[in-house]
């Protein structure tokens, strides 16, 4: 009897099939869209300062980076993505974000479409009149650098920072002795 | 347009060509075939020969053992075709892409020409349906 039951409720029951690409009905579309679900990434280019972390987390080495004259150009080519979310977890300005759109054709590899990029604008070194980081970049690593100090010496490291803020890490090292900023000094500080 | 253009639109064959994945896009596109999801609203049918088809599916990247029956594979599906390839790793690699590795070949694009990409790792059955319809359109502008 029961068996009998169960024919007529599934000869009266609609079809479990989804109608995909024609459903009217945008909930009924779809089977199921989890909370979790990690789709085409997007970049924001105002909060992105430039830093590669995204770059050397990659796990199928999607995202590069390359300078051109005074641009610097971050890269991520869609077709290797993984949808991995690595990027999206180390980024400190959290810049990256993983949507949920995941129907995504692509025709030919070589067009834009294929990458999400940003470009952001570099800063020229002082000294040698090379192009080497953003000026967001520059100035997180200051406020990031003051955050973490010793109090005794932070009056001396800030200042010494400001000197040797417009040039890049060679001339750094280059030029220390001259604007008296070489590390050895703290070293009598300490003892 | 001949009555044999116009039935080739309505009901394309599809052919399955694993290349060396790991498995999860197989399952993703049996999942399309399904009656949840049910491909064959659009008169698509899975045969067993690559000479009944139409549309040919590639999964996973191309490694060096599988590379001469692909090849043969391409060859025996008749003209027009088209290929869609479906996961990160038949489009560019995925996280398999290493110009050192001994053992694969690098992207399937290399070896056989693909008119189709379906990215994600792997792709939602909608995201497949999707890719195929694409593939159709294809079909259509090609026959």
């Amino acid at each position: 009897m029961s068996s009998e039951i169960k024919l007529i409720k599934y000869t009266i029951k609609k079809p479990i099939t989804l109608r995909y690409p024609s459903s009217l009905i945008p909930e009924k579309k779809y089977s199921q869209i989890p909370e979790g679900l990690r789709g085409l990434l997007q970049r924001d280019n105002e909060k992105c300062i430039g830093c590669k972390a995204c770059h050397y987390s990659c796990s199928g080495k999607a995202t590069t980076f390359q300078y051109r004259e005074n641009k610097l150009i971050i890269e991520t080519f869609i077709l290797r993505c993984a949808f991995c979310g690595y990027c999206q977890e180390i980024c400190p300005e959290e810049a990256i974000k993983l949507t949920k759109t995941f129907e995504i054709t692509i025709n030919n590899p070589n067009e834009k479409e294929a990458y999400v990029t940003t470009e952001l604008d570099l800063v020229k070194c002082k000294n040698c009149g090379k192009y080497f980081a953003t000026k967001k970049f520059i100035d997180k690593t200051y406020q990031r650098l003051i955050e973490k100090i010793n109090p005794i010496i932070k009056e001396l490291v800030m200042n010494d920072y400001k000197k040797i803020e417009e040039y890049c890490t060679d001339c750094r090292r280059i030029l220390s002795i001259k604007l008296n900023t070489h590390p050895k000094k703290y070293v009598w500080l300490e003892g | 347009m001949s009555l044999l253009k116009k039935s080739r639109i309505y009901s394309p064959w599809l052919y399955h060509l694993h290349c060396g994945g790991c498995n999860g896009c197989d399952i993703e596109i049996l999942a399309a075939l399904s009656p949840r999801f049910d491909v064959e609203r659009f008169g698509i049918q899975l045969v067993t020969s690559p000479r009944h088809a139409d549309i040919l599916l590639i999964t996973g990247p191309m490694t060096k053992q599988i590379l001469p029956m692909a090849k043969r594979v391409y060859e025996q599906v008749p003209e027009p075709k088209v290929v869609v390839a479906i996961g990160s790793c038949a489009c560019g690699g995925g996280i398999f892409y290493d110009q050192e590795n001994y053992a694969i070949i690098g992207i399937p694009n290399s070896v056989i020409p693909i008119d189709v990409y379906v990215p994600g790792c792997p792709p939602k059955p909608e995201a497949i349906i999707n890719g195929i319809i694409q593939g159709i359109l294809k079909l259509s502008k090609k026959s």
